[in-house]
Formats: structure tokens, sequence, C-alpha cells
């Protein structure tokens, strides 16, 4: 019985034609001996009846049909559409091989390694910053140069037109006959000169950087203090006077604080 | 029924090869020598002459797109075979899946077909709608794996390719097909199992 099952498993194959050497040989022996398992063969052999009832309606439906005209109908259907249909196949035939399955991974590690350098392109450039490598050398982006000259430049300003303000309210608050005097001291003629030199200095950054309003007020001064210190001597006290009116009237000081507020607020 | 394989492997590739570059006559050649293994197919499966013959063209056109992907070494017909297989599912889930098959709608003549063929036997024709019916219940696979081993009398190595699964589970598909098909058929057969 136990014997029966396994040949009987391999009933379907045998029916079939699907069984072949040794084992062909052996369930036929089996089944010349064996009348459970032939009548289990005669069962499924109506099956294979059962199968078989339809073959004379296929047969029908196949004479049926006009071949010659499917095959003409099939070819006139594809090469009709021509060249579109060439280039769609081609088309996704290429999208296919690029885009196949087993490239997933590739395309996921590519997405992943454009997103990481990208950010990292980001971090880098984000701001100006210093790149520090062996043997205590510093590599800096041409970008940090320009950034820190430009601050330089700034505060440089704002230091020239601070000192600036404080000496010439010394000099408009003196009285007439004290202001003679008082570009003659060691204390403003010393302090005058330092700002003729600065200005020298920051000409350049203020040409550099084009901080025309920052350079006109700055030019004023540099004249003020030019004349003060030059010709102080040979001036009379009435020019003076006149000089510390037109200081007033020009509104310079008022000036030179609200260039220098803009440039603290890097406004210039 | 069954159709001999005219064409040889080598034949096969010259004329798939010229069909890529646009070849007219190679495809008409191809389309002639296939259109009856991939209709059988399909109207073993459907018994439905008309949705049979859309199978055959839709499989036919698609091997035209797909032409590129054929390559040397393959057996055409499992490949063939294997696109007409995946249509006739996508065709089943599409137009039947929703529907009783019994409620199923039929052409006409074709069901009259079989009343006017003269040479029919009379178990033919006891059997013939029950098997029909039967063959309808049973699992995608096992129906598929059935109509081919039946009706295109495929071998098991070839439908294991088609199907692209191994030749031991072709068997054992195959085997269940048959004792499932004996078991809904055993009230029309007047036994039990």
């Amino acid at each position: 019985m136990k014997e029966c099952k396994k040949y009987q498993k391999n009933l379907v194959a045998f029916l079939y034609g699907e069984l072949q050497g040794d084992e062909k040989k052996r369930l036929e022996s089996h089944l010349d001996t064996c009348s459970l398992c032939r009548s289990e063969l005669d069962r499924l052999k109506e099956v294979k009846n059962g199968a078989d009832s339809l073959n004379p309606e296929i047969e029908n439906v196949m004479a049926s049909i006009d071949w010659e005209a499917l095959q003409e109908k099939i070819s006139e259907a594809v090469f009709e559409e021509g060249t579109s249909m060439i280039r769609q196949s081609w088309l996704r035939s290429f999208l296919q091989s690029i885009f196949q399955p087993k490239l997933r991974p590739v395309y996921a590690g590519l997405f992943l390694g454009i997103l990481i350098g990208a950010a990292v392109f980001f971090m880098i450039f984000r701001t100006p910053h210093l790149q520090v490598v062996k043997n205590g050398e510093i590599i800096v982006p041409q970008s940090f140069l320009e950034w820190a000259e430009l601050e330089m430049a700034r505060r440089n300003t704002i230091d020239y037109l601070e000192r600036s303000q404080y000496l010439l309210l010394d000099f408009v608050q003196s009285s007439p006959e004290k202001s003679a005097g008082f570009w003659q001291s060691d204390y403003a003629s010393q302090k005058a000169r330092d700002l003729l030199s600065k200005k020298k200095y920051i000409n350049q950054q203020l040409d550099k950087f084009h901080m025309a309003k920052a350079k006109a007020i700055c030019d004023q001064i540099e004249l003020l203090f030019f004349e003060l210190t030059q010709i102080s001597e040979q001036i009379s006290m009435a020019e003076l006077k006149r000089i510390q009116d037109l200081i007033v009237e020009r509104q310079i000081l008022l000036k030179i604080r609200i260039v220098k507020k803009e440039l603290e607020k890097s406004e210039v | 029924m069954e159709l001999k394989r005219v064409v040889k492997n080598e034949n096969i590739y010259t004329l798939v090869e010229k069909i890529k570059e646009g070849d007219r006559e190679a495809f008409m050649t191809v389309t002639r020598l296939y259109q009856k293994k991939v209709f059988l197919l399909a109207f073993s499966y459907f018994r439905n002459k008309e949705d049979a013959l859309d199978i055959v063209q839709e499989t036919f056109l698609r091997f035209y797109q797909k032409a590129d992907m054929f390559h040397k070494g393959r057996n055409f017909q499992s490949w063939l075979l294997q696109i007409a297989r995946n249509i006739c599912i996508d065709y089943y889930r599409k137009n039947y899946s929703r529907e009783s098959t019994f409620n199923r709608e039929k052409n006409i003549d074709e069901m009259n077909l079989p009343a006017t063929d003269s040479n029919e036997s009379h178990c033919s024709l006891d059997l013939k709608e029950p098997f029909s019916s039967c063959l309808e219940r049973l699992s995608e696979r096992q129906r598929m794996i059935f109509v081919m081993k039946h009706y295109n009398q495929l071998k098991y190595r070839e439908i294991a390719q088609i199907l692209n699964i191994a030749l031991g589970t072709v068997k054992s598909l195959h085997f269940k097909a048959v004792q499932n098909l004996r078991a809904l058929m055993s009230p029309y057969l007047g036994r039990q199992t």
C-alpha cells in the first residue's frame, strides 16, 4: 500500500508521457501486478478524456479562423504605427535597462552620495572659513580674504570717524580765543596728524569697497584737519570762528554720527 | 492537434534579428509559425474565441516591442508563450475576475459550434461543459499548467521555463491539477473519489 502511494504520485506524469527510463519501467511492471493502481490510472484517464472532450470545439474554432487574415491584421497593427512603435520599443528597452530592479541599490547609493555631497558643500560654502592644514599652514579661500578686508575697512573707518568726531567736538566747543592755541597744543596736533595719516591708509579701502558716503565725509574731515594743523598759526581768530560755524552749519558732526551708525550696521 | 515545430532555433534567431531591424516579412513569418500555438493557449484558458484572438494580437504586438530583449540561447517558443501567458493573466484579472464564470456571456455562434459537429462523440457532449466549468474552478497556476500540458502539449521543462518555476513544482502542480479535476468531475463521472 505504501509502495502504491509512491507509484501513484507518478501516475499523472506517466499518463502525460513525462516518465522515462527506469522510473517508467518500474511503474509499468507495478501496474501489471497492482489492480489498485491500474484502477487509479483509469480514473485519471477519465480526466484526460474529459479534457479531450474540448478538443472538437477547439479544432472547430481554429478551423473557423482565417489565419492568413489574422497574420496580416497583426502585421498591419504593428507596422502601421511604424517608427513611433520602434522608437517606443527602443525607449522602453533603454529605460528598462537603466531602471532594472537589480540596479536599484546602486541608484539608492548614488542618490545618498549626492545628498551627502550637497550637504558637505553647503556646510563648506555657507560661510567663509579657515582650513588648517599640516605644519601649521592655513589655506584661506579668496572669499574669506575679501570678507576680512571689508570688515577691516569698516572697522577702521568707524574708528577714524569716532576719533575725528571727538576731536572736532572739542574744537567746536572751545572758545574762539582758545581755539587758536587748541591746534597748536601737542594733544590736538598729534591726534590730527595721526588721523591724517590714518586717512591715507583707509583711502584705499574706501575706494576698493566703494564706500562712497563714508569716503565723502572722511574727505571733508581730512580737509578740515589739514587746514587746521597746517595753517592754524597764520589764520585769525575770526577765521577760526568761521570754521567752527561751518562745522556746525554743515552739520558735519551729525553726518559723522549717522555714517558711523550706518557702518556699525554694515549698511555702507 | 499537435503543432509541429517547424522552425529550428537557428532559423528563429535569424528571423528575430531581422525583426529587430524592422523586417516585416520576418515578422509575418514568425506570426504565421506561432499564432496557432498562442491561440491554442489563450482559447484553452478562456474558451472564448474573441478573447483568444485579442490575446494573440496583443502577444505579437508585445513581442515586436520586446524583440530587443530576446537573446540567442533562449527558447523562443517558451519566451513567446511566457509573453502570452502574462497577457492571459492580465486579461483575466481585468475582464473576468469580478464576473462569475457561469454568468459570462458567450458568443452564440461559439456555443452552437460543438452541436453542429457531426463527428463529436456522445461522451464528449456529456463531459464537455462539466469539464469546462471544472477547469475554470482550478487555481490560476494549476489551470495554466494543465492547459499548457494538455492542449499545448508542452514538456514539463518548457512549462517550467515559461512560468519561471522549478521542474518539480510544475510536476507537483500538474499532479494537483489533475487530482482536483478528478474530484470536481466525480459527480459527472458517476463515481466518488
